[in-house]
């Protein structure tokens, strides 16, 4: 009974302390620097990039001060979505811009035309911000582009005598063949199993097939898929055909994969920019990224993009409105800064910069931004592509009849869509 | 009834802050997830009325079926496993041995963690590539074996994962039934010659049957709403391949924001485990009585 009172003492004095520190961090309003509050799901290598920017810039300027809330990325959309139907959403998002289309028809983004300038958005990439615009509104800011690329172990090429990146799928398939019988090591890392995460690697570079041979995978009203056709066919055999001719592992998951590339593995490993960074941490790991080989035709690569908006709120603070755009003005601006995480800014001026042309890779990549793939522009789109990777991955680790998996997938996608 | 008390109002008062919070966050949830099953509604946009079209769309759709299959497959995989394995946990914490104290906390530790904790352990345990079991095989000569990223192991993976952690309760329940079993029974039995085994199987077992049944009912239950360890440990996959009911649920509703389809989901799911439930109660409790 003593024990028990003194826990009860213990928890309670715990309790006080809690509420005691709480007022402490709110200074009154009125004096002091504005206070916004921003969600961010930057949780993997580019999270700890992300947390370097807004100390640098909080300490940058004394009129704002920005607290960042880390959110779990597995848990950010469900939490934001309850947030912004409840109206307790913070000051300034991020979003991914084929997430975009989820929100803004419900009136929960505000739109930033008024609060922009001209000059500002003259010095954006025009594809980009166009892809955060919605029947004539902006509705967010670019913050960063992400295609995924391909990335190549340096030393398992020499090893096998290549001296030349591939840029042909054949190119590929042989050259991963060379590294295999020459080292012993994995010719290609293309991860095809749920692990963390579901097998996106496998979507993304579908999605980047079909799109090298000018097909798309939807039709133009995004009413139906439009990948089962001989795009869709090839992508998925060729894809089929590294694992089971023996140069790519079965059953590899994204972590596996990227940690076997890490290790010296792997020949060829494909995942978005967002890898770089982390993968330039790696000791002894001699590697070059370069953007997605025209595999199958002209270039192509899957892409998507994170970006800033600011939710509508109950009483909205004209104050803390123009606030954010001067924070989301500052991140853009020093987005050199998010590029050694490997993303590719957005803004001319830093895409011209001598701090952006000082990194390597990025600026190879960063051309290849002219021909990324958008994401189709409906709200089933996040749930066909999940769903994708689930089909894609059956259909390559278990070796799926390639015509009788794309009947599949079709149906499914179309089943999909006419639920929304 | 004592004087000055009025047994109504005060019974009230009394339950009023209880009450409260399970109308809040019990019943009106309940019956709001219910009204919700008639709509498609995406959170943010105004619900729009579909009748009885999400419920039909449910029995049409193939991923319905496949979760539920891996869901029932889950309760066939731990329900049997879990109650012997309890009961004989059980067995040995009631039974002569010393170290019946260091058993009962070895087997019951591993409940009190929490299911993120036991599910990220085991998973980084069963890792192909860089797992400690994996390692294990390989030193001793063996080949990796492909835990979690192999449909046919995966379930089972999950299930080890799920006996390791949960066999503990059932263990505690099980204790307590056999401790209340009155030591005559046995003394007379020991009287009239019979061994270890034929009083496990002739006077323990009978004897516990009540408890056995609860367990029963409640580790069915258990294991239908299972979800975390399998969201953590595979995330449903490979392919889909343990993606249970709940987890289809929870992607619907929070990852697609279907609410209406995910809750008519959630209503099917309720039915069920209520009609097995009775169904349970109704065949084996009968007997008892």
């Amino acid at each position: 009974m003593r024990r028990k009172l003194i826990a009860i003492i213990a928890m309670l004095a715990a309790g006080m302390m809690l509420f005691a520190s709480g007022p402490q961090e709110a200074p009154a309003a009125g004096d002091g620097p504005i206070e916004l509050k921003f969600w961010s799901l930057f949780t993997g290598g580019d999270g700890e990039f992300f947390d370097a920017m807004i100390e640098e810039f909080n300490s940058s300027q004394d009129e704002i001060h920005m607290t960042n809330d880390m959110v779990k990325f597995d848990d950010y959309y469900t939490k934001l979505t309850t947030a912004l139907a409840a109206g307790t959403a913070p000051d300034v998002i991020v979003l991914h811009q084929a997430r975009l289309i989820n929100y803004v028809p419900s009136g929960v983004l505000l739109p930033l035309d008024g609060y922009v300038s001209e000059e500002m958005l003259a010095d954006f990439q025009a594809a980009p911000l166009e892809a955060c615009r919605m029947d004539g509104s902006l509705y967010a800011i670019p913050f960063d582009v992400h295609p995924i690329v391909m990335y190549t172990n340096r030393a398992l090429l020499e090893a096998a005598g290549i001296t030349e990146l591939p840029k042909t799928a054949e190119e590929y398939s042989a050259a991963a063949k060379a590294v295999k019988e020459a080292t012993g090591q994995w010719g290609s890392l293309i991860d095809n199993t749920t692990g963390t995460y579901k097998a996106y690697t496998l979507t993304r570079l579908f999605v980047s097939l079909v799109n090298q041979q000018g097909g798309s995978m939807l039709t133009d009203d995004l009413s139906a898929a439009a990948f089962n056709n001989e795009y869709g066919y090839n992508a998925l055999v060729w894809l089929q055909a590294l694992v089971n001719d023996g140069v790519n592992p079965n059953e590899l998951d994204y972590d596996a994969a990227m940690n076997m590339f890490k290790l010296g593995e792997g020949a060829f490993y494909f995942n978005g920019v967002w890898a770089t960074g982390t993968l330039e941490q790696t000791e002894g790991l001699d590697f070059v990224a370069s953007p997605l080989p025209a595999f199958m035709g002209e270039s192509a690569a899957w892409t998507d993009s994170h970006t800033f908006a600011i939710p509508v709120q109950k009483n909205q603070d004209p104050v803390k409105v123009e606030a954010a755009i001067s924070f989301i003005d500052w991140m853009t601006g020093h987005a050199y800064l998010w590029a050694k995480a490997g993303n590719i800014p957005t803004r001319n001026s830093v895409l011209e910069g001598e701090e952006f042309h000082a990194l390597p890779y990025r600026a190879d990549y960063a051309a290849a931004v002219s021909s990324v793939v958008a994401n189709p522009p409906t709200a089933a789109w996040g749930e066909i592509y999940e769903t994708l990777s689930d089909l894609l991955e059956a259909a390559v680790t278990k070796d799926a009849d390639p015509q009788a998996a794309l009947d599949g997938m079709e149906s499914t996608v179309n089943e999909i869509i006419s639920r929304y | 009834m004592i004087p000055g008390n009025r047994d109504i109002r005060d019974g009230i008062l009394f339950s009023l802050p209880f009450m409260v919070v399970f109308a809040l966050f019990m019943v009106y949830p309940l019956v709001f997830g219910f009204y919700i099953s008639f709509f498609r509604w995406n959170i943010l946009g105004t619900p729009a009325f579909l009748g009885l079209q999400n419920y039909a769309d449910l029995f049409r759709d193939e991923k319905f079926w496949s979760s539920l299959w891996h869901t029932v497959q889950f309760v066939l995989m731990t329900t049997p496993v879990l109650l012997v394995m309890g009961f004989l946990m059980a067995l040995l914490v009631t039974g002569k041995s010393p170290l019946k104290g260091l058993m009962e906390t070895v087997f019951f530790v591993p409940y009190i963690f929490s299911m993120t904790v036991v599910a990220t352990l085991w998973a980084w345990i069963m890792q192909k590539d860089f797992g400690i079991l994996n390692h294990i095989i390989r030193m001793l000569g063996g080949e990796g074996v492909s835990w979690l990223t192999s449909e046919s192991n995966a379930m089972w993976s999950i299930s080890i994962a799920t006996y390791w952690w949960t066999a503990g309760f059932n263990m505690v329940l099980f204790t307590a039934g056999i401790k209340q079993i009155s030591k005559e029974v046995f003394e007379s039995a020991t009287v009239d010659g019979a061994n270890a085994l034929q009083k496990v199987l002739h006077i323990t077992i009978p004897l516990v049957k009540p408890t056995t049944i609860l367990c029963l009912i409640l580790q069915v239950i258990a294991s239908f709403n299972v979800f975390g360890q399998v969201y953590v440990m595979t995330g449903g996959g490979p392919a889909g391949s343990t993606r249970v009911l709940i987890q289809y649920i929870y992607e619907t509703g929070f990852s697609y924001f279907r609410m209406g389809y995910s809750a008519a989901m959630s209503y099917i799911l309720f039915a069920i485990i209520m009609a097995i439930s009775v169904i349970q109660y109704a065949v084996l409790g009968r007997r008892n009585d």
